[in-house]
């Protein structure tokens, strides 16, 4: 995964397939098991509306290529690296303040009020600079987070990469790539509403949606 | 060159001539100032300039001047329980440091080693370098002596007691303390490979420049008290050095933290503001979840810093809570997806 | 009388459960590794691949096993956390005897001491009251050898017919359907012919929940376009994203497949080549379904017609595909019947023995596969012979050494056991791997069956429910305490690895058992100088058998990460996918459709008990939670049973989210929350089984057995639901660390 055999651009990305999440909490168990902040998971897993569906979102930091969380840092503690990744607050300088976690468009960073710090996923430095994937790409068992080229997204997957999402008038363009059929229909709009299908009334009772 | 912030220039001056008119002062106008330490003087000032040119400049960033108003406006809001609440804030949050030990005891034992190791050897130090403080014996008693904060005689001492001992050794003290926070800052990072992962070269910089300092430091006792001075002069060339660098370094590197710590007192204060004051809404699940004081200061300075996350027909993104951003994104999604969920 | 010694909450405060919350030493020690060993998860049938980091002989964390084919890495939760079952502060150290004036309410003792006095009340009971009445259960958490060396303990140590194990309570219904139809129990598919199935049917199995690794194969296919159809009583997360959701009740599949092939008939979907040339009874079986048109299925099931058409069209018109099922057909009084008619299904339209082809169970338990074909249960002999037949006993009489006369006949499958327990005829009880006071049905019963033991031992490594019963405790090994084998789901026999050895007087579970079959003076018939011996006569003993294990060893498992059985001799390359060619084990050669008529289930819905009840599983805990009820953040995850239902019947009986309710059926009653959530069907309840006593789905169940099978009917208890008044927590609130971003 890490030489170019025929010098195509091999750097492995992370790809988060939200809607293929079943909520197993795998990722955030295999998260807290990260050697650089062990018993700690910073990967966020919700329960959209249980009392209404089994659906779950899944959340790692997407490590925007113009990171929210950094510019409105007062402590100026949120660095970016070469390679793109948004790091985690630098522990001496991260006041507390929780700017970040108010103002990611994406929900991302947590504020622990124990150690009084931000914390955040890095996306497993510690791993992926010895060849590894990030631990909960690694275990996620049906794929929703996923470490690889695109190479072999594309040869085993099907959708379409993409990394450009709009959150009112603000767009943002993100390292971590996520899924969609339709990439014509320009950045996903966060904003937009949901279509209706079958599972509105899965066992027949309105017969709104005939099958 | 004409990048350079005319504010912090300012700045920088107003510190520099700040030291150099204590200097003046202090030594009785230089009748103290000992000349062998004028190199230590330049560090002293190189540093006052780069830290007071590179504050300035930080605390203009919109979201730290954000914070910085907020939190003196908050200071001022309740002064008197405010001003009551500062010697504990200042006790646990910036000299116990508190939050480290829970975030691990080893790290915790290593910073307080190291801090209060700086503390006291500032402490001897920079006194010493501007010549506010110095020595004198008493009368005919070659080992009795006291010491001079400018011209106003204070302490007297016998070298040979336990005080006496300490105030020639104070440094000695420190180093050893510097260095054993040091040494367990180093252990940690070579053990765990997390701590290792996440290294960044600044990082064993500030190590090493603590180390170096700590040691030729220590030698010069050495080489004084065992080896009949010899190797002194350029031990004491080396030390000299070492200091200077680290003082230079200081506005730079990963020591600029000291200086930005205190500001965790303001978030203390804007915290317990907002606090009292309303909570946001969040317009998606309509829970509260932040203070409404902050989302609009947010609101303020993102457009600041190049943001605009405002909805068109009305409305503003950040006015959604997290849990509700996270939710929204996986709705988006599933929807561009085969429509499930 | 084998009664627990002190209060549930005395033997609790002193054996656990306790919570495990991070590894020895603390989160904060750093990870110093001595070695890291490939292994397995002991949680399931799907035996992912794990590697265990060990450190002065104590695991202290984990690493995904990339290389590992299977699940490349993946784990679910249970997987993540399995290590923190090591290092526990509940772990048994010393044998135990009951004593209720001592500490905790047992007293420690030698192993000499403990093991005579297990052999001595043996002796007696077996000389009062004849050899079959000192029973033992077991368990497939066991590995192969262990499964093999409880049969041979059981029939030539203890010399008792009444050897049964908990697979009866999970995968025995698919075995036997599996064996009826097909000739051989296994899955007919390796996991690779998943992806390769044009559609793949799910039907009642949550597999998100209970088999998660599986979800990714799923994925596959629909990567390629499959289409996902899934059967069940509630919209579990893999059913969210299904192209196709048959909201069955329970209790009634048969009569949805039996429309399905009803359709499939009509329409002409069938492969009549395949049924010519491979199968016999097709006309039995479609004459039997002669009147199962949509429209009355749609009625019985409460599954629109037009799914059903459309599940048909899908299926028949596919070039590939995959069925998929689980204990959500199994776990009935007709489980068998279900498990043939979905096999019809496949049978019907040529979905065998090709690639992307298959109707396979997904096997439970961790060794539920392995432990299952080498003698382990009443009726069976290793190579899953037959314990009835002369041949099979002679075959394994000489591999044992011994004469075929001294192996006992066919014994009481394990619900049988309970009541002969009950009635007074089993007076004594050998359990290891076992705890029945959570997974057997009817828990107040089997409480009162175990209460009534003249004599109870356990091996195990917890103090589980059923063990606080016991006379003498045992403490055996921890699966990472001890080398061997297990097969798992696809069939594939993999290596277990220890990685520590057991703590303070704790011994590996053979050596135990060997031990006693020593003392009962059968030394003998169990002379192994370690795990790999009783392997390899393992392997003789399956010589000739279905479950054929003769080309298998130790080393070859190893190098080729697993074989897939039959390897009828030395250097067979093992068979991933069977039937090929359409040649299926019975002696013909041909696979056999079975008439399946519609029955109703042992409890239908009446006034007095007018809702349906289904019991299941969640992702974070494992079968009776005697590990996982362990780990904190597994338990954190779902701390305690819910009662998951439909808005509208929150409605008809007043309560909301988190109230309380009272479920009764006619058994008994238990008190829980409400979990009031859309996705299950407003006739249906579901509560997972995993907790004890007054958590205890089971005190809800029926013992109502399959006839052929003996499973009993944990899928179907006729109930009524009332409030209780008061509340308890639904809400996950663990996640809520932004809404204290400013505190």
């Amino acid at each position: 995964m890490k030489t170019g055999q025929f010098g195509i651009d091999d750097t492995p990305v992370f790809v988060i397939d939200q809607s293929r999440c079943i909520g197993c909490e795998a990722c955030v168990q295999a998260c807290a098991e990260c050697g650089t902040h062990r018993g700690q998971s910073l990967i966020h897993l919700e329960r959209v509306d249980r009392a209404a569906s089994t659906q779950t979102a899944p959340m790692v930091c997407m490590h925007c290529e113009d990171p929210t969380c950094a510019q409105v840092c007062p402590a100026d503690a949120i660095k970016q690296t070469e390679e793109g990744i948004v790091q985690s607050a630098l522990k001496p300088r991260c006041i507390g303040c929780s700017n970040c976690v108010l103002a990611c468009p994406f929900g991302v960073p947590k504020y622990v009020a124990e150690f009084d710090q931000m914390m955040k996923c890095d996306m497993c430095t510690d791993r992926t600079a010895e060849g590894l994937t990030p631990m909960c790409a690694s275990v996620c068992p049906s794929e929703a987070l996923w470490y690889g080229t695109i190479e072999q997204f594309r040869d085993t997957r099907r959708g379409t990469l993409f990394r450009d999402f709009l959150f009112g008038r603000q767009q943002v363009r993100t390292k971590v790539y996520t899924v969609i059929d339709d990439a014509l229909a320009g950045p996903l709009d966060v904003l937009a509403d949901g279509r209706r299908s079958w599972l509105d009334d899965p066992f027949g009772l309105e017969e709104t949606v005939p099958r | 060159m004409n990048r350079l912030d005319r504010r912090g220039l300012t700045w920088g001056a107003v510190g520099v001539a700040v030291v150099i008119a204590l200097t003046f002062i202090g030594s009785d106008q230089l009748v103290w100032f000992d000349a062998a330490l004028v190199g230590y003087l330049f560090g002293v000032v190189f540093a006052v300039f780069g830290v007071a040119y590179r504050y300035a400049v930080w605390l203009r960033r919109p979201p730290t001047a954000m914070l910085n108003r907020r939190g003196w406006d908050a200071f001022r809001q309740r002064k008197a329980r405010n001003a009551a609440a500062l010697p504990s804030l200042v006790a646990t949050q910036l000299l116990a440091q508190g939050f480290i030990r829970r975030r691990s005891r080893a790290r915790w034992i290593a910073h307080q080693l190291v801090f209060w190791g700086c503390i006291l050897a500032g402490l001897v130090t920079i006194p010493l370098t501007l010549g506010l403080l110095h020595f004198e014996s008493v009368g005919q008693q070659a080992d009795h002596y006291q010491v001079y904060v400018s011209r106003v005689g204070t302490l007297k001492f016998d070298a040979e007691s336990i005080v006496g001992w300490f105030m020639f050794h104070a440094l000695d003290v420190a180093a050893v303390l510097v260095l054993g926070g040091v040494f367990i800052f180093l252990r940690r990072r070579l053990r765990d490979p997390g701590a290792l992962a996440v290294e960044r070269s600044g990082d064993f910089l500030a190590l090493a420049g603590l180390f170096a300092v700590s040691v030729s430091g220590l030698f010069l006792t050495v080489s004084s008290m065992w080896l009949e001075g010899r190797f002194y002069s350029a031990l004491n060339t080396l030390h000299a050095l070492t200091v200077i660098l680290g003082l230079m370094y200081l506005p730079f590197g990963k020591l600029f933290h000291i200086f930005q710590r205190p500001g965790n007192l303001g978030v203390a204060y804007y915290k317990q503001a907002n606090a009292d004051g309303p909570a946001a809404v969040c317009r998606r699940c309509g829970d509260t979840f932040a203070s409404a004081q902050q989302i609009s200061d947010l609101k303020d300075v993102l457009p600041q810093v190049g943001f605009d996350y405002s909805i068109d027909g009305g409305g503003n993104y950040q006015d959604t809570c997290p849990r509700c951003r996270r939710a929204q994104v996986t709705l988006a999604q599933s929807a561009r997806v085969g429509g499930f969920g | 009388m084998a009664r627990p010694p002190l209060t549930d909450d005395e033997l609790i405060a002193r054996y656990g459960p306790h919570l495990n919350e991070a590894p020895p030493g603390g989160w904060n020690a750093g990870i110093e590794v001595d070695r890291v060993v490939k292994t397995h998860c002991c949680f399931c049938g799907q035996q992912c691949g794990i590697k265990l980091k060990v450190h002065d002989n104590a695991v202290v964390g984990f690493e995904p096993w990339y290389e590992f084919p299977f699940n490349e890495g993946k784990l679910c939760p249970k997987g993540v956390k399995r290590y923190l079952q090591g290092s526990h502060p509940d772990r048994l150290l010393h044998p135990m005897e009951r004593d209720p004036a001592a500490p905790g309410g047992f007293r420690q003792t030698s192993w000499d001491h403990a093991l005579e006095r297990v052999v001595a009340e043996i002796r007696r009971i077996q000389a009062e009251h004849g050899d079959d009445a000192f029973a033992m259960l077991s368990g497939v958490s066991l590995t192969n050898e262990k499964s093999y060396l409880v049969g041979k303990f059981a029939r030539l140590a203890l010399h008792t017919a009444n050897l049964d194990y908990n697979g009866r309570f999970c995968m025995v219904s698919a075995g036997t359907g599996n064996k009826k139809a097909l000739g051989i129990d296994r899955a007919p598919n390796p996991w690779s012919d998943i992806p390769l199935a044009d559609v793949v049917w799910v039907a009642g199995a949550n597999v998100a929940e209970t088999f998660p690794i599986t979800t990714s194969y799923i994925w596959r296919a629909r990567d390629r376009g499959a289409k996902l159809i899934v059967q069940d009583p509630r919209v579990v997360p893999l059913a969210r994203t299904a192209d196709l959701f048959l909201p069955v009740r329970p209790g009634t599949d048969s009569a949805l497949f039996g429309a399905v092939l009803h359709v499939l008939i009509e329409r002409g979907w069938l492969d009549h080549e395949f049924i010519d040339a491979h199968t016999v009874g097709f006309d039995e079986a479609a004459a039997a379904v002669a009147d199962m048109t949509p429209a009355w299925a749609a009625d019985i099931t409460g599954v629109p017609a037009a799914r059903i058409e459309e599940a048909a069209e899908w299926w028949g018109t596919a070039a590939t595909g995959m069925m998929l099922h689980a204990r959500g057909i199994e776990q009935h009084t007709k489980g068998v019947d279900n498990v043939l008619a979905a096999i019809n299904l496949g049978l019907a339209t040529g979905k065998f023995g090709k690639p992307g082809c298959g109707v396979s169970t997904i096997t439970g338990q961790g060794n539920g596969q392995g432990g299952r074909e080498h003698g382990h249960k009443c009726d069976q002999l290793p190579g899953n012979r037959d314990i009835s037949n002369p041949d099979h006993r002679a075959a394994v009489a000489a591999v044992w050494g011994c004469d075929e006369a001294d192996i006992p006949g066919k014994g009481m499958p394990a619900e049988e056991i309970i009541e002969a327990i009950h009635d007074g005829r089993i007076k004594g009880l050998l359990s290891i791997c076992f705890n029945p006071l959570v997974s057997a049905p009817d828990a107040n019963f089997t409480r009162e069956a175990l209460d009534k033991l003249e004599f109870y031992t356990v091996i195990d490594f917890f103090l589980s429910e059923s063990a606080q019963h016991a006379d003498v405790v045992l403490p055996g090994s921890l699966h990472e305490e001890d080398e061997g084998t297990s097969t798992s789901g696809e069939g594939r026999i993999i290596k277990i690895n220890a990685a520590v050895t057991p703590p303070g007087e704790a011994r590996r579970d053979w050596e135990i058992l060997v031990d006693i079959a020593r003392r009962l003076g059968k030394g003998d018939l169990f002379s192994y100088a370690n795990t790999e011996q009783i392997f390899d006569e393992l392997c003789r003993a399956s010589h000739g058998g279905t479950a054929d294990y003769t080309g298998a060893t130790w080393q070859r498992i190893e190098d080729e990460m697993g074989l897939f059985w039959p390897i009828p001799e030395p250097g067979h390359p093992g068979t991933p996918r069977l039937h090929e060619g359409g040649r299926f084990a019975h002696p013909d050669g041909k696979a056999r459709f079975h008439p399946v008529p519609f029955k109703p289930s042992a409890e239908v819905v009446d006034d007095d008990y007018p809702l349906l009840l289904t019991t299941g599983r969640v992702v974070s805990q494992y079968l009776s939670g005697t590990q996982t009820r362990r780990i904190a953040a597994l338990v954190a995850q779902y701390p305690r049973p819910l009662c998951e239902m439909h808005p509208r019947l929150a409605d008809t009986i007043g309560v909301v989210d988190g109230d309380l309710v009272t479920v009764t059926s006619r058994r008994g009653s238990m008190t829980l929350p409400a979990h009031v959530v859309t996705t299950i069907r407003p006739d249906t309840v579901f509560i997972p089984y995993h907790w004890p006593g007054a958590q205890a789905a089971n005190q809800l169940t029926n013992r109502a057995v399959d006839p052929l099978a003996k499973m009993p009917e944990f899928k179907v208890t006729a109930v009524r639901v009332e409030r209780a008044g008061g509340r308890g927590a639904t809400t996950d609130t663990r996640d809520l660390g932004l809404h204290e971003a400013s505190s």
